[in-house]
């Protein structure tokens, strides 16, 4: 068995995943926390976005927009985090052949990488574009790169109980 | 018709038997439901942490409600719709849940509060500072809107 | 506008990855016109969320003996309509009546399952719209028809 597989049933099996896995209260409640949290994480960052398309706020600087939406999708994204983890731990051997699932791993992936280039070219001059009417191309790019994968995300977590 | 007919009525309709009957659009309506559920929620809240004056600080608060509303109003118009299609697919269920009775009372109860006293909430914060009853807004609206997605998940839950 | 043909596309992209297989209410899964009444030992006993099986081997007349899963709600919505864990048990006899899967694989929903012990449980949802639906969690169990 390769060891990510073996590493999978070994969670699966543990006292705190079947627990999860087994309860009345537990997992409908991580479930609904981890579902929930969609709101903090894409709905927010949906927010930054619109105003890097030049949709909403133009009369708001980006990195103020920035400064005040990024919080919030950092806590949202540890909520998405620690309940997905936990989730993850009830029903890993299940979910390790699951499609949807990888293909949900690999869109995280991508999804960060997206800002971690944003910001460490464009966004690094937002100083000079930041007011600007029409916002330069790399930062449109972002943004919709960013809408398109964090929906793929939610789009791909949806689907893994079609899977099973 | 009564109100049991109503729902029956979705139910036997032609986009009930297609949502049904259908492999793909259950899946597909739900996906859309939830990816509105995402924006609705997001700029329902940076719209109440302005009026809270948590972030945001210093910009015209009844601006940020203009342009953010349009999500919320685009998102709540494309929830209604997917939720309609969505409800057609278990309208039994739906009727006796104590949940989905809960969620559209809430539901009821946020977009009412939404468009009259939230609303001149904002335009009466300005740049300001905010004042205790629009704190209390925003804080009603969060309230409402989490009840709302709450009951949400309570439906499937239960 | 840019960002609902960003979502658009995004949505159409993974359309493709939804499978055949979908479930949810009990008409679109289930089969109302293909009712099967199931006796035999259980196998194995999947008490997890988010939904629950338990397997059965079931022998036909001639003793061929086929396993069927019987798919129920979390086991916080079990628990709500009476049922426990222990309830069902590996080597359990029961008799479950319900209906098959619309696909046609050994897949049943447990409406009405008999126990070991002789206690009957409902397995429905109010206003499931399956048989033994009255809009309560506890069944109307006398309209259930056992079939063969």
């Amino acid at each position: 068995m390769p060891v990510l597989q073996h590493l999978c049933q070994l969670l699966y099996d543990s006292q705190i995943g079947t627990a999860i896995r087994e309860s009345n209260v537990t997992f409908p409640v991580i479930e609904s926390a981890h579902v929930l949290s969609i709101t903090l994480v894409f709905g927010t960052i949906a927010v930054l976005d619109l105003r890097l398309l030049g949709l909403v706020l133009r009369a708001i600087p980006v990195n103020k927009v920035a400064r005040s939406v990024l919080p919030l999708t950092w806590t949202g994204f540890a909520v998405s985090l620690v309940t997905g983890f936990l989730l993850f731990w009830a029903e890993a051997a299940k979910v390790y052949w699951n499609p949807a699932f990888r293909a949900k791993l690999v869109l995280l992936a991508l999804v960060g990488l997206n800002p971690l280039i944003f910001h460490t070219t464009i966004y690094r001059r937002v100083e000079e574009w930041g007011h600007l009417r029409v916002l330069p191309w790399r930062a449109r790019a972002a943004a919709v790169a960013s809408l398109m994968l964090w929906s793929g995300v939610i789009i791909a977590g949806r689907a893994i109980a079609y899977f099973t | 018709m009564s109100l049991h007919g109503w729902f029956m009525a979705l139910a036997h309709s032609p986009l009930g038997h297609a949502m049904q009957t259908s492999k793909w659009d259950f899946a597909v309506v739900e996906m859309v439901h939830l990816l509105a559920l995402a924006l609705l929620g997001g700029s329902v809240l940076v719209i109440d942490l302005r009026l809270l004056g948590v972030i945001l600080k210093g910009e015209l608060a009844w601006e940020i409600g203009r342009d953010l509303g349009r999500v919320v109003t685009g998102s709540l118009v494309v929830m209604v719709l997917s939720g309609i299609a969505l409800l057609s697919e278990e309208a039994g269920k739906c009727y006796y849940s104590p949940a989905f009775r809960w969620k559209m009372a809430l539901l009821a109860g946020a977009v009412l509060f939404y468009f009259t006293l939230h609303r001149s909430a904002l335009q009466q914060t300005g740049r300001g500072r905010p004042t205790t009853w629009a704190k209390m807004a925003a804080i009603i609206s969060l309230a409402l809107w989490l009840g709302v997605g709450i009951a949400g998940r309570a439906i499937g839950l239960l | 506008m840019k960002t609902t043909l960003a979502v658009l596309l995004a949505l159409g992209i993974s359309m493709t990855a939804v499978p055949a297989y979908a479930h949810h209410s009990f008409a679109a899964e289930f089969d109302a016109t293909k009712p099967v009444k199931l006796v035999g030992k259980i196998t194995r006993v999947e008490w997890s969320n988010p939904h629950t099986y338990f397997y059965v081997d079931v022998a036909d007349a001639k003793g061929k003996v086929t396993n069927w899963s019987i798919e129920g709600p979390s086991p916080g919505a079990l628990s709500r309509r009476g049922w426990k864990k222990d309830d069902l048990k590996v080597g359990d006899h029961v008799t479950v009546v319900g209906y098959r899967a619309k696909d046609g694989s050994n897949l049943a929903d447990g409406r009405l399952v008999t126990l070991a012990d002789g206690r009957t449980l409902y397995g429905g949802s109010p206003g499931d719209g399956g048989p033994g639906d009255n809009g309560t969690d506890q069944g109307d169990l006398s309209g259930i028809n056992p079939g063969k």
